[in-house]
């Protein structure tokens, strides 16, 4: 579903600043982090402070309550206060146009940042555009399937491994799949992810800028061997290096990953 | 007056046990629910101990997942809702002038189907091992396949429990409803009722739906487990085609609705304690309620946000995002009025407040990072790590922190004692510094993946923080417990209301107010409460007996007009207990067997119809009839047992759990019909706000309000077939049960012509009403003059003769596809879905034949005659339509299309 309006967002100058999702992420995940932050600092110390501004603490003569009640109605700062067997109401009047400003100012913070969120998220989901640009490779498509309690990782060639090798600064399009119960395929510092679900295939891609080994780990409760079901199996070459590999027959494969 | 409709006194050990009055019942819900935080809290601590260190340091890998999946069931189910609905109890019918519940003996039932159902999954534990698939249950994990030979019975048990717990919870919520919308205080409108009440009423709207799809997943597991249906995975471990993806709508869809059922009680709770010790009326009462509405509405649409790394389209998932957002907008609003109700307050820092307080900063925190996890590509990463277990303990536990400011609130209402302050603001202060201790780490290592005790070493410093704070939280609740538990004894007595600005009902009665409530008719047409004199002015006539609005039977009391409402019944505790018999005993047999002890209780319900009506009625003939019917049904039973089994050898080789099984059974049909048959009067109110249902009585009411729910069991089943069938491919689903599981042929005309018999049979149900309403004589039918009670039987048994006529063309048409052609259960996904959706509507004619029954017998000795006294015909013709409409849904979907 590419209406219009959202073809406008992705193509929006924000959108683009970002390539890989892991910067996506990471761009974005400060924001929200700076954003929340402040918003939860200022929520909360306006709480605690009216909570302590406002305080009583003039006890009560007879000892009947906690606090003496001023009589009924009306008291010396204009506030009706409740009485026990009032047909319960609200405050009146008071407060209540300071509360639909906060409620409007909370409603445009929380909806600006979605906006902002969603077109990035355009971004990230739209696995089309890895197809578009002619100064880069297309991406390298590897079907993932998951089984009780390891991954297997299928190249287009066929080639069969329980390690992921891949090369750097080229995007990954996995196809997640499993053959037993749910799983969730992830690699935590690529910020890819996937629920691994039996008959269903399962898109997400992802680029890798460093090369390196990386943690493959399963984020759904699989069982009784779930805890393990992670390991340092996804390896990120150079490309050249990749394509040696690649080119090598299965059993130079096999030797390499010995 | 039944034989036990006075209460003994509370130190009395069988008060406990017979009690119907909503305070007592409040008070059990509480302590039952105190016990499953102990325990699940416990739980907790084992899982932070595995967590002090990397790897499987305390618990073995299956210990380990039945630690962290109990702990979730446990605090979720069994404690966070029935410890708000304990409050519910006690509150409710006191801030909207009730006397009680409008049906005392169901609400005791719940308390008792909830007790046992945790009573049964804590025997899981023992039963080999509980279930270790997460709280979600996710599909076809949860199937048998894949749950280790060692758990099957145990995790089967847990399912089971659940299924207990969902029918609690069910009744509970019709019970509610009914009560807030017929039984107010006059002049007390619907928007008038404080707002715990109101976050009550929004609670059980939501429950009633939320857990009807809960059951319906639930059931449909049930099936995978007993009768080997293939609807998540085979016996042999091949996932269906669309299993897994089934599970997680279904289970979302009650699952989302459930957080907000689980914190809405604390909010209402928050609103009212913000009230009264700010002492000022809430700011924006109005937009707060408006708001609560609107997020219970929404709270059924947004249940794929849970799914968004599922295989769910860009264009759904874009829908799920924009209403995740919307429904986090109320929530601002509401958390401002509560902050602002604050300003110019008279703010007193008591327990109670500091609680709350608490809560509300603590559910600050959780919101805005739950803000992070409506933006799906910030969900993508934190989905399975452990932002998402510290999102959501800083909201469900800041829900259960509220709720422990209302047990310190109202503890003073409910006892009539004061708790030792002192103590109180300790325990604020060393829970509140435990709890950030505990969750807030979380954030800082969320890296690490959920649900794994595997992690990364360098998150271990944090981790151990978490466990440190998780023993002082720990620790705060011992301190919490001896503090109530002591101040029982104290000598802090204290009057209607210890809280100056207290408002609502409650507390203009005596700490702890007495059985019935108020001193008169509690009214707000004045403008503000007054009891009235005496309620209405006595008639003085004897009655003799008439109908009550749980379709038993009073005699109004010889001396007084007015018969005095009865407090106890032995039956609801008796349920339970036979319902936990049931449970334990089908967590343990396989599907050749399973079925038995409910066949072999079905003679035993006739044979107590009869004897039981013979002792209330006198002995007629039908009782007889009865009786000798039931005998020759016993015997046809046992001659098919010998047939399939063998007597024999099938009784030799029947496990323990058959016993158990047979006895919960019969056990359980005897309180029904003891129940049925029991004189138990609850007064219908006459002088109550009833908006908007005036025109209707409890009864009927319940009956709507129960039937709503059973819509959506039904929506979940038939949503469930729809989606299956998708998944698999629309059209060719029959074909492939031709050609591939051995389907031969599939009549349309055995369906078409079970169309035709519910049909009529809802026509003569109709007939039976008409008679019952003409009072007691007689009608002329051309030459003959028959009596109204006679036709009435007559129609009623016309009614059950449909039924037999549905029971036995589908049993005939069973028998061929099942037997003969060999398609079984787990022939293939359609025999799955065809099977078990008509059999659960097959399950409903059945209890609807039994309820016929029941009302055979009664109706032949005169019981609904009058328009007064055929009401309870009505209400089972209600039932009776809907399942014949059900049947009209069916058809078409399994026959035809």
């Amino acid at each position: 579903m590419m209406t219009p309006g959202s073809a406008l967002l992705r193509h929006a100058a924000f959108a683009q600043v970002s390539r890989t999702p892991a910067d996506v992420f990471d761009n974005l995940y400060l924001v929200f982090l700076v954003l929340g932050t402040l918003v939860g600092v200022v929520v909360i110390s306006y709480t605690v402070y009216n909570a302590y501004k406002y305080r009583a603490s003039d006890p009560d003569a007879e000892g009947r309550y906690d606090v003496e009640e001023t009589p009924p109605e009306e008291d010396g700062d204009g506030v009706a206060r409740p009485q026990v067997g009032e047909i319960p109401t609200g405050s009146g009047k008071g407060g209540g146009k300071k509360l639909f400003v906060s409620f409007t100012i909370s409603a445009v913070i929380v909806l600006g940042l979605i906006v902002y969120a969603y077109s990035l998220f355009l971004y990230v989901e739209d696995t089309n555009q890895l197809y578009d640009g002619e100064d880069t490779e297309d991406p390298l498509e590897i079907q993932v399937v998951a089984e009780q309690f390891r991954f297997t990782y299928v190249y287009p060639d066929g080639t069969t491994t329980e390690e992921l090798r891949i090369p750097k600064d080229r995007p990954i399009l996995v196809n997640v799949t499993s053959q037993d119960v749910m799983h969730n395929f992830g690699i935590r510092e690529l910020r890819v992810k996937a629920d691994a679900i039996p008959n269903q295939y399962n898109e997400a891609w992802f680029q890798a800028e460093e090369t390196g080994t990386y943690e493959a780990i399963c984020y759904e409760l699989c069982g009784v061997g779930h805890s393990s079901m992670r390991g340092e199996e996804v390896i990120v070459m150079e490309p050249e290096e990749f394509n040696d590999w690649y080119d090598s027959s299965e059993a130079e494969k096999a030797e390499v990953s010995g | 007056m039944g034989e036990n409709g006075h209460l003994p006194p509370k130190s009395n050990i069988k008060r406990w046990l017979v009690t119907t009055n909503h305070k007592d019942i409040g008070v059990l819900y509480l302590i039952t629910s105190m016990f499953f935080l102990v325990m699940a809290g416990i739980l907790a601590l084992l899982i932070r101990a595995q967590m002090w260190a990397p790897g499987a340091t305390v618990l073995d890998p299956g210990g380990y997942y039945q630690v962290a999946t109990s702990h979730g069931f446990l605090m979720v189910f069994w404690f966070l809702s029935p410890f708000a609905f304990g409050f519910a109890n006690y509150v409710v019918p006191l801030q909207i002038g009730a006397d009680d519940l409008a049906f005392p003996r169901l609400n005791a039932m719940s308390y008792w189907l909830y007790l046992f159902s945790g009573v049964l999954f804590g025997i899981s534990f023992f039963q080999g091992a509980t279930f270790m698939g997460g709280w979600t249950m996710y599909a076809p994990l949860n199937a048998p396949a894949f749950i280790p030979n060692y758990g099957h019975v145990g995790s089967f048990a847990a399912i089971l429990a659940l299924v207990m717990f969902t029918g609690s919870v069910t009744i509970g919520s019709v019970n509610f409803l009914t009560t807030i919308y017929r039984m107010r205080a006059e002049g007390l409108r619907m928007r008038d009722i404080p707002l715990f009440s109101m976050s009550i009423l929004l609670t059980v709207w939501m429950m009633l739906f939320a857990f009807a799809a809960l059951l319906g997943a639930l059931v449909i597991l049930s099936s995978d487990h007993l009768l080997h249906t293939s609807y998540f995975a085979d016996v042999d471990g091949n996932p269906s085609s669309g299993g897994s993806l089934l599970w997680t709508h279904l289970f979302w869809f009650f699952g989302h609705p459930e957080v907000y059922i689980v914190f809405f009680p604390a909010l209402g709770a928050m609103a009212e304690i913000v009230q009264t010790f700010s002492g000022r009326r809430l700011v924006g009462r109005k937009w707060f309620v408006i708001a609560m509405a609107l997020v219970a509405i929404q709270s059924f649409i947004v249940w794929m946000h849970h799914m968004f790394l599922t295989t769910i389209n860009l264009p759904i998932k874009t829908i799920m995002m924009v209403t995740t957002i919307g429904i986090s907008l109320p929530f601002d609003l509401m958390v401002f009025a509560l902050i602002y109700t604050m300003i110019k307050g008279r703010v007193r820092w008591k327990t109670p407040f500091l609680f709350v307080l608490g809560a509300l900063l603590i559910f600050i925190v959780g919101g805005i990072t739950g803000v992070f996890l409506g933006a799906i590509v910030l969900d993508y990463s934190f989905r399975g790590t452990y932002w998402v277990v510290a999102h959501f303990h800083y909201v469900m536990a800041s829900g259960a922190v509220a709720l422990i400011g209302a047990l310190y609130y109202w503890y003073p209402k409910i006892t009539g004692k004061m708790y030792n302050e002192f103590l109180g603001k300790i325990h604020f202060v060393v829970a509140f510094v435990g709890f950030n201790l505990l969750y807030f780490p979380m954030f800082v290592v969320w890296e690490t993946p959920r649900r794994m005790f595997e992690y990364s070493a360098g998150f271990t410093f944090w981790h151990r923080v978490a466990s440190v704070g998780a023993v002082l939280f720990a620790a705060s609740f011992v301190i919490m417990i001896y503090n109530l538990f002591m101040s029982l004894y104290s000598d802090r007595v204290v009057d209607d209301s210890p809280w100056a600005y207290t408002g609502s009902t409650e507390w203009a009665v005596p700490s702890p107010p007495p059985t019935e409530n108020f001193p008169g008719t509690p009214s707000f047409t004045s403008g503000s409460l007054r009891f009235l004199e005496g309620p209405e002015a006595t008639d003085g006539g004897v009655e003799g007996e008439e109908a009550t609005p749980d379709g038993g039977q009073v005699t109004a009391a010889a001396d007084h007009g007015e018969p005095h409402p009865d407090h106890a019944s032995w039956w609801p505790v008796f349920a339970g207990s036979s319902a936990l018999l049931a449970g334990i005993g089908l967590s343990g047999l396989s599907p050749s067997m399973f079925v038995w002890p409910f066949l072999f209780a079905l003679p035993a319900f006739v044979y107590f119809v009869g004897a039981v009506g013979a002792r209330r009625d006198g002995f007629t003939v039908l009782h007889g009839a009865f009786l000798s019917a039931s005998f020759l049904l016993l015997a046809v039973f046992i001659a098919l047992f010998h047939v399939t089994q063998g007597i024999i050898t099938g009784l030799e080789s029947a496990p323990t759990y058959f016993w158990l099984a047979l006895a919960g059974a019969v056990l359980g049909v005897y309180t029904l019909v003891r129940l049925g048959f029991e004189s138990f009067y609850v007064p219908e109110p006459t002088s109550s706000a009833q908006w908007p249902f005036g025109e209707v009585e409890n009864t009927k009411l319940g009956m709507w309000t129960f039937l709503g729910s059973d819509i959506i069991l039904f929506g979940a089943f038939i949503g469930s077939y729809v989606f299956t069938r998708f998944e698999f491919g629309w059209q060719d689903w029959w074909h492939v049960a031709h050609e591939v599981g051995g389907l031969e042929h599939h009549p349309v005309w055995p369906g078409l012509l079970n169309t035709y018999i519910l049909l009529a049979s809802s026509f003569t149900v109709v007939l039976a009403l008409v008679f019952a309403r003409r009072g007691v004589g007689t009608t002329e039918i051309g030459p003959l003059s028959v009596e109204n009670r006679k036709l009435t039987l007559g129609f009623i048994g016309t009614t059950f003769l449909g039924a037999c006529l549905f029971l036995l063309n589908k049993g005939i048409e069973w028998v061929d596809l099942y037997f003969h052609q060999g398609w079984t259960f787990n022939a293939d996904i359609m025999s799955s879905t065809f099977y078990l959706t008509t059999g659960l509507h097959a399950a409903h004619v059945v209890i609807g034949m039994m309820l016929m029954l029941f009302l055979m017998v009664r109706s032949y000795t005169g019981a609904y005659q009058g328009e007064d006294e055929a009401r309870t015909i009505e209400y089972f013709g209600l039932y009776w339509h809907f399942v014949d409409i059900v049947w009209l849904f069916l058809f078409p979907l399994f026959y035809i299309l």
